[in-house]
């Protein structure tokens, strides 16, 4: 009985010991923002700008390197950033930009039109960071003097400009004796951005402290930037809930309730629709989805408001004829798609159309090719993601009401992603590319450019359309100098899509953002809409950190 | 000694079996690493820019023969490659921090649970008419039926979040320097508790039942009748006689489980956010990560034939009938 009464005072004790000494909580000053972004269970210390943005921290290029000008979607315009000015050429082949004066990266030195040259010479030497293709249509790149770079282009490609002004600039005087750009992980960085000095890095949270050589004005109003590791997006929301975080752009079930209702008063969210389109990808070689009007009338088959309001909480609305999101409002014209909106539904309507073009019900009340085969889809998904997967779930039952047999497939990203390439699905719920004008959107959505066949992987375009008529639009994009020849374009584009449904949109995606304003403020929300609130992206989210101010202590 | 030499033979061929196939299976999913990464950030890169970066992750279309001895070259060396997953960290070293970490929680966490449970398990069978001994069993099965990640969550919001007794996730405070000094083990061993007791109670019902059902077969054997009859004491009866012989098909169990622990405990780690092995799988399967895919599956590989390789000798302890050479 003794050893029992020891065995459990020394438990006993160590139960308190382990219990009662609870860890400091932060080692760090109030003014510290706290983000969630990336889900990873361990941090990997790589700050290389130049490779693909997931390889690298999300700071890399949204805290430490710039790029020459910030694409505002809230304003539908380039914020200058590096360059205070960008001028193109009479004939579309000259791009020059005027950097800003004294701006020094962080370790003092100035930075410099050389730098900006040195960073495109990078890329054309080492293809694997060419990302972009820039070189596709770039011929030279020169200094004209310290605060000035020419591009000069090989051929007119006005959409070329994003590519050119977002990519990030690194220090020639470090960078020149980098052996391996590629595969360098560039763990003491060096940039021009407002927050440069890793002050801290373990596998669990990493802290980035100011840069003392910000250019900008006042900025940043905050001392450093933490980053702790989360596995999941359960963890990322606990933290959220539980006054841990500061911004987050992590997915919230019913964020109204769970979040903002604790504390009104701090907590808020904010999606504005400026993402880009979950679309429902029709494969056009499919012996029934090749043909428009049919795509058409399945389309008015199923429910956008029901689909919206059940599997996305209601954060988003129903797409129109023309896909575009709102981050196009400036290039949308709401005539084109209310002309012809095969999104309305109206299951009644779309059975008749199906019976005239002879996709008629069989005797056991299934739908059929005019050959007298029933129609069946497989439509692909990704596990999972239980938003897309609900929508997905709901366009089977109501495709299935018109008689048409839809089987819902779920696949692990990298699977699901390889299918879309190789065009070996009917059916699938995917995103769409964005970019500041309908060009990038809708190349990705109709241009033979982007066309291959089936069994060989697309990079975009996983549908599968092509019609010269429509490749004409955007050749003339590319040479279209004046934004109002732009528009004349792109409602030309929104006119094609539309007529030609190559694939049938659902819904904008929200793009998730949410904000904690007990320690930090100065984030956008709708009453001051100056940027977007999400940190889910790359280069946009440099416009909120620049903007973060601690708050007064009461 | 021929009985060590023969398992020796069949843990080498095992292991070049399980090296083989750590190989092709890999390659043998669809899709590649380089499309998955662009996947993750939802954007476009220009062909030229993926086959570049194809070549810079190695990734060739060389014959398969060829692969598989450079493969086999680096392999004996040592070297696993380069992760994509988490570029540009050498996998040796990644899986090297984060089996520390899964060693520790789950391997203290399959050691208590086992003793526990196979303690409680000679207990129960021992008083099986008492009323512990009739409600220990089903109580235990009972939360081993929950569904684990439902368990967790639910300990992890009760005491973690709203009595605030345990960190929310972790291996250790953020705030806290890793190291070999008091706070940092402490630390360690505060963030453990959750995840630790977690799988305790989802694991432990399984050996307590496994452990006393033995245990009631064995009592009924003459042998221990006739103990009885000898006036052992009572403690020598169900440890040596009883316990002993009722262990060997847990102690089985035991190996396989320690072997598996260098999986790593997927949902704990998730659920936790615990920097251990389980997750780093679910990222590299998910990132088409080839190179870490298959130094965790040789790590894992080899942690079963090792715990195999270490049960093998237990058993020899435990049991003099594989002492003897002759086959039995």
């Amino acid at each position: 009985m003794r050893v029992v009464f020891g065995t459990a005072a020394v438990l006993l004790a160590a139960g308190w010991l382990i219990v009662g000494c609870t860890d400091p909580i932060r080692e760090t000053s109030a003014k510290t923002v706290t983000i969630a972004k990336e889900t990873q269970a361990a941090w990997v210390r790589n700050f290389n700008p130049l490779i693909a943005p997931s390889l690298s921290r999300w700071p890399t290029t949204c805290g430490i390197h710039e790029p020459l000008l910030v694409f505002n979607v809230m304003e539908d315009r380039y914020v200058p950033w590096l360059a205070e000015r960008h001028v193109l050429s009479e004939d579309l082949l000259e791009l020059r930009f005027d950097l800003r004066h004294g701006v020094r990266w962080s370790d003092g030195e100035a930075f410099t039109a050389d730098d900006v040259v040195f960073t495109f010479e990078l890329l054309r030497e080492h293809r694997a960071l060419d990302l972009e293709g820039v070189w596709s249509f770039l011929s030279r790149v020169q200094s004209v003097d310290d605060h000035t770079v020419v591009f000069t282009f090989s051929r007119p490609f006005v959409p070329g400009l994003v590519y050119i002004a977002h990519q990030p600039i690194v220090p020639e005087h470090i960078w020149r004796t980098v052996e391996h750009p590629v595969t360098f992980a560039n763990e003491h960085p060096v940039g021009t951005g407002p927050f440069t000095e890793v002050r801290l890095f373990r596998d669990q949270v990493f802290e980035l402290g100011r840069n003392p050589y910000y250019w900008m004005r006042g900025a940043p109003g905050v001392d450093a930037l933490r980053f702790p590791a989360y596995a999941g997006n359960d963890q990322a929301n606990l933290a959220l809930v539980n006054d841990e975080v500061d911004w987050s752009g992590t997915f919230v079930p019913a964020v109204e309730r769970t979040f903002v209702a604790r504390d009104r008063a701090q907590r808020h969210y904010w999606f504005p629709l400026v993402g880009n389109t979950a679309m429902l990808y029709t494969n056009n070689h499919h012996p029934a989805l090749a043909s428009a009007a049919v795509r058409k009338a399945l389309s008015r088959a199923f429910d956008r408001e029901l689909i919206v309001e059940v599997a996305m909480y209601g954060y988003t609305r129903p797409a129109d004829a023309t896909a575009l999101s709102d981050a196009y409002a400036t290039w949308r014209d709401g005539s084109i798609a209310a002309a012809d909106d095969w999104t309305r539904y109206d299951p009644k309507r779309a059975a008749a159309e199906l019976d005239a073009l002879g996709y008629r019900l069989d005797d056991d009340g299934r739908r059929t090719l005019p050959d007298g085969s029933p129609i069946t889809f497989e439509l692909i998904l990704v596990s999972g993601w239980s938003d897309w997967v609900r929508a997905g779930q709901i366009v089977a039952r109501q495709l299935s009401e018109l008689g048409i047999d839809v089987m819902v497939k779920t696949f692990d990203r990298p699977t699901w992603f390889d299918r879309m390439q190789r065009g070996a699905f009917d059916l699938a719920i995917g995103w769409t590319v964005k970019g500041p004008t309908p060009y990038t959107f809708y190349r990705g959505l109709m241009s033979s450019d982007q066309y291959k066949p089936i069994g060989t992987a697309a990079p975009l375009n996983w549908h599968r359309f092509s019609d010269p008529a429509v490749d004409e639009l955007f050749d003339a994009f590319e040479r279209a100098g004046p934004r109002s020849e732009q528009e004349a374009i792109a409602r030309e584009m929104q006119a094609a899509f539309v007529a030609h449904a190559p694939s049938l949109p659902l819904f904008p995606n929200p793009p998730w953002g949410t904000s904690n304003t007990r320690r930090i403020e100065g984030f956008p929300d709708a009453g001051n809409p100056y940027a977007v609130l999400s940190p889910n992206d790359f280069t946009f989210p440099l416009l909120v950190l620049t903007r973060l101010r601690a708050r007064e202590a009461p | 000694m021929t009985y060590v030499l023969r398992r020796l033979a069949f843990y080498l061929l095992a292991g070049w079996v399980a090296i083989t196939l750590n190989f092709l299976l890999p390659r043998m999913m669809p899709g590649d690493p380089t499309s998955a990464m662009m996947a993750r950030f939802e954007g476009q890169a220009s062909p030229e820019a993926v086959q570049a970066l194809r070549e810079t992750f190695a990734l060739t279309d060389a014959p398969l023969g060829e692969q598989y001895l450079s493969y086999l070259r680096n392999t004996a060396r040592g070297d696993l490659g380069i992760s994509i997953a988490l570029y540009p960290a050498p996998v040796a070293q990644v899986i090297g921090s984060a089996l520390l970490w899964t060693c520790f929680l789950a391997g203290t966490a399959v050691v208590v649970s086992f003793v526990l449970g196979t303690l409680l398990g000679i207990a129960t069978a021992w008083r099986r008419d008492s009323w512990w001994g009739r409600t220990l069993p089903p109580a235990l099965a009972f939360l081993g039926a929950f569904p684990y990640f439902w368990l967790a969550m639910l300990a992890l919001w009760l005491f973690g979040f709203l009595l605030g007794w345990f960190p929310l996730r972790h291996g250790y405070g953020d705030a806290i320097e890793p190291g070999w000094n008091l706070p940092f083990v402490v630390s360690a061993i505060r963030h453990a508790v959750l995840p630790a007791t977690t799988i305790v109670l989802a694991t432990a019902g399984n050996w307590l039942l496994r452990m006393r059902n033995n245990m009631i077969s064995v009592l009924g054997e003459d042998y221990i009748s006739l103990a009885h009859a000898k006036g052992l004491p009572q403690a020598r009866l169900v440890f040596h006689y009883a316990a002993r012989n009722a262990v060997l098909p847990s102690v089985t169990g035991f190996g396989m489980a320690l072997g598996f622990v260098v999986s790593g405990s997927l949902l704990t780690e998730i659920i936790f956010a615990y920097p251990g092995q389980g997750y780093l799988l679910v990222q590299a399967v998910r990132t088409q990560d080839f190179a870490l895919m298959q130094g965790l599956f040789l790590a894992i590989t080899f942690a079963v034939l090792a715990a195999n390789w270490f049960v093998d000798i237990l058993y020899m302890w435990l049991d003099p009938r594989t002492r003897s050479s002759r086959p039995s």
